[in-house]
């Protein structure tokens, strides 16, 4: 009987640790607009540790952002998290009530240098290992009135340093302790603006946090970035962004990419820490607005196919705009949020209208250059890029590579290499699509194409001359059905797209993006082209 | 009269307008106005420098994307056809249409409007989704009233609105920096 009783508490238990970790009640503050060092970012900062450390056991502490902030998405999902989780949200207004709340969470503070931005990096790896929160020194008074003992003092640390200086001695320090499967890469905004929204995920699971550039002309610190690149564990993510001005994202992501780690971004994505905490409501399950059948055989007419795709991050620009639904859109959904914020995936789902459709990618089961993956990593990174498509109902796997481009012009064509990879390694899909901006690799194998974007529209570019692009295409393509994918930079509004549709010349048609692909695979009337040697390159890799 | 001048007079009437003399005022550094212009797409700026050599006229193109310098060159010729290689056009960068370096573009130019307009039409190889093809272009650069003003007016053959670049001209001084 005592066994009985004791199997039947240990299946209560399991039970409730399932859906029981997570959170029924929590904390939540709203923030300002205000991220300048001179001004609200040393409040910001130190609540954003707090919160990293709030959140080590669960879910405490959730953080709204104001309209404007780049993720728009903190005010639905803290909606969602009360509708569809039942979390009653207490609100905390200050600082103080926060430290208050949280007394005996941290240990400690350690102090970062406001005339050496590096040092908040160090102060959040410190934050991590060492359970304090970062302060600014014009905060010591108000973290000791909570008790709390300094645990360590950056000012004056590393004056005169460079950057390669500073994040060696931080190095030598505390690499030894940090995670090695996921480190921060916290670059973003640098000098009177800082935005480190992501940080509570670095200091929640003791990251090393750093903004090295992966800039060839900056060799000590590619170098220094080279050799932490080395010692992570296989498949490791980096978390955060490229530090602005001085790398671009192009260069970071290739850097990553030539190790096979994924990258997660952006450096101001909030509220992680909170949002691992809850998995998908009971019964949920994906189910992607297929409007076409699997296996399903169409014939095209002699017009021009449009499909339209939104593929940055999810959670910002578009999505939240007026006027979703109106057109068929494809987004690309981050397929890594399954791991670490499913209910951001769950709110997207069930916020989709009928002409919303899921797409998989960036290139790898996140954000990754596929010409730079080395082969041997190639394989297990698909494999986890197509499981978490197919619990994610998709069908369409979303491809880009901007290892040689110039920004988002350029080259970002793919080799026929990694074409090859991709058609060996995803069997079930029934297209790939590449690019960002346009580019020209093109296939078809079997029953699946593979359409690069002919043309990406810029948010600022006047619609008249968009719809003169558009048509321009339509003219140098002269053979029907021409399939012409058009990629939606992320603010771009739906409502001004409906418009240029009105005056495109010729019989044209929008179709949702699997059935543009069933399209494209029963008539190829693009050329089969892959990256060419000779293709001119912007960056010629490390 | 004689002859021998006749042919003189008859064979300067007969000279084609193409390759009369251009206004000197075409020469230098010119900078696009981009607030007046067509919007750029996948430039930030651009400088277009014109040299006169004869009947020769050089257009070097400066132009910048963020951190990108790109600088091409065509030289036309206004007294006769040319087929040039890696014939520059400022173009639309976030449409799939790109230029095939190895071919070379026919190029006509000559002068109008008493050598204060510079026109130019070209054949230019372009590749596209579904292969090669050609896009007819024709280019007008007019210098304005004061001779401090630039613009361009270009048509495609493909695009259903004009180009229209305005530029202004940087001093002598000034575009040695």
């Amino acid at each position: 009987m005592k066994r009985i009783i004791l199997s039947l508490a240990l299946i209560l238990s399991l039970a409730a640790g399932l859906r029981g970790a997570e959170p029924t009640s929590a904390f939540v503050m709203h923030f300002d607009s205000d991220w300048r060092v001179a001004g609200g970012l040393p409040q910001k900062a130190m609540l954003i540790s707090l919160q990293g450390l709030a959140n080590r056991g669960t879910g405490q502490l959730y953080i709204i952002q104001p309209p404007g902030y780049q993720w728009e998405i903190t005010e639905p999902l803290f909606e969602f998290y009360q509708r569809k989780h039942g979390v009653k949200f207490t609100e905390l207004k200050t600082a103080d009530d926060a430290l208050t709340q949280f007394k005996s969470v941290p240990k400690g503070y350690v102090v970062w240098d406001k005339k050496v931005g590096p040092s908040l990096n160090v102060a959040f790896t410190i934050s991590g290992l060492e359970d304090a929160v970062v302060v600014s020194e014009e905060l010591i008074p108000l973290v000791q009135a909570h008790g709390l003992k300094q645990i360590d003092d950056l000012r004056g640390r590393y004056t005169g340093q460079t950057d390669a200086q500073i994040y060696q001695d931080a190095v030598n320090r505390y690499w030894a302790r940090c995670n090695k499967d996921a480190y921060m890469l916290m670059g973003g905004q640098r000098g009177a603006v800082m935005m480190p929204g992501m940080a509570d995920w670095g200091v929640k699971r003791k990251m090393f946090f750093h903004d090295l550039a992966a800039n060839p002309e900056i060799p000590a610190e590619l170098a220094l970035e080279r050799k932490l690149l080395s010692q992570l564990n296989p498949g490791a993510t980096a978390f955060g962004w490229h530090p602005y001005g001085k790398d671009t994202e192009e260069q970071h992501t290739t850097l990553l990419s030539t190790y096979g780690y994924k990258m997660e971004g952006l450096h101001n994505l909030p509220n992680l820490s909170f949002n691992c905490w809850f998995t998908f409501t009971p019964g949920f399950k994906f189910t992607n607005n297929h409007s076409v059948a699997k296996d399903a055989k169409l014939v095209p007419q002699e017009k021009v196919y449009l499909s339209f795709v939104q593929s940055d991050g999810i959670g910002i620009g578009v999505w939240t705009k007026p006027g979703r639904g109106r057109l068929p859109l494809a987004w690309g959904a981050i397929m890594g949020w399954v791991n670490f914020s499913p209910a951001a995936l769950e709110y997207f789902h069930e916020s989709a209208t009928p002409k919303d459709y899921f797409i998989g990618g960036l290139s790898g089961p996140s954000y990754m250059y596929p010409n730079s993956i080395p082969a041997a990593r190639f394989g297990p990174l698909m494999k986890e890029a197509s499981d978490l498509m197919a619990k994610l109902d998709e069908r369409v796997f979303e491809i880009m590579d901007n290892t040689a481009a110039d920004g988002n012009l350029g080259n970002a064509d793919l080799t026929k290499e990694t074409v090859d990879r991709y058609y060996a390694n995803f069997p079930d899909v029934i297209g790939f699509i590449n690019g960002y901006g346009p580019a020209r690799t093109r296939d078809l194998r079997d029953t699946r194409p593979l359409i690069s974007y002919d043309y990406y529209i810029d948010p600022r570019r006047p619609r008249e001359e968009v719809t003169a692009d558009i048509n321009e295409l339509i003219a140098l393509n002269p053979v029907r059905p021409y399939f012409l994918l058009v990629h939606v930079r992320e603010s771009n509004d739906v409502n001004s797209l409906v418009n240029v549709l009105t005056q495109l010349t010729g019989p044209t048609e929008v179709v949702p993006l699997d059935v543009f692909m069933k399209l494209a695979a029963s008539k190829q009337t693009y050329v089969t082209r892959y990256q060419h040697p000779d293709d001119p390159k912007h960056f010629k890799g490390f | 009269m004689k002859p021998a001048l006749l042919k003189i007079l008859l064979g300067l009437c007969l000279l084609p307008l193409a390759a009369r003399a251009s206004d000197e005022s075409l020469v230098g550094r010119w900078r696009l106005d981009t607030a007046r212009s067509t919007a750029l797409d996948g430039w930030s700026t651009a400088d277009v420098v014109i040299a006169l050599d004869g009947s020769k006229v050089m257009l070097r193109y400066d132009m910048t994307w963020h951190a990108t310098n790109v600088t091409a060159a065509n030289t036309v010729d206004t007294a006769a056809a040319a087929d040039i290689a890696n014939f520059f056009r400022i173009d639309q960068r976030h449409m799939a249409v790109y230029a095939r370096p190895k071919e070379s573009a026919h190029v006509t130019a000559g002068w109008l409007d008493g050598g204060r307009t510079l026109r130019i039409e070209a054949l230019v190889p372009v590749e596209t989704s579904q292969g090669n093809t050609t896009m007819r272009l024709y280019d007008e650069y007019r210098l304005l009233e004061g001779g401090k003003e630039l613009l361009l007016i270009e048509l495609h053959s493909t695009r259903e609105r004009p180009l229209v670049y305005h530029f202004t001209k940087v001093p002598a001084e000034a575009a040695k920096k």
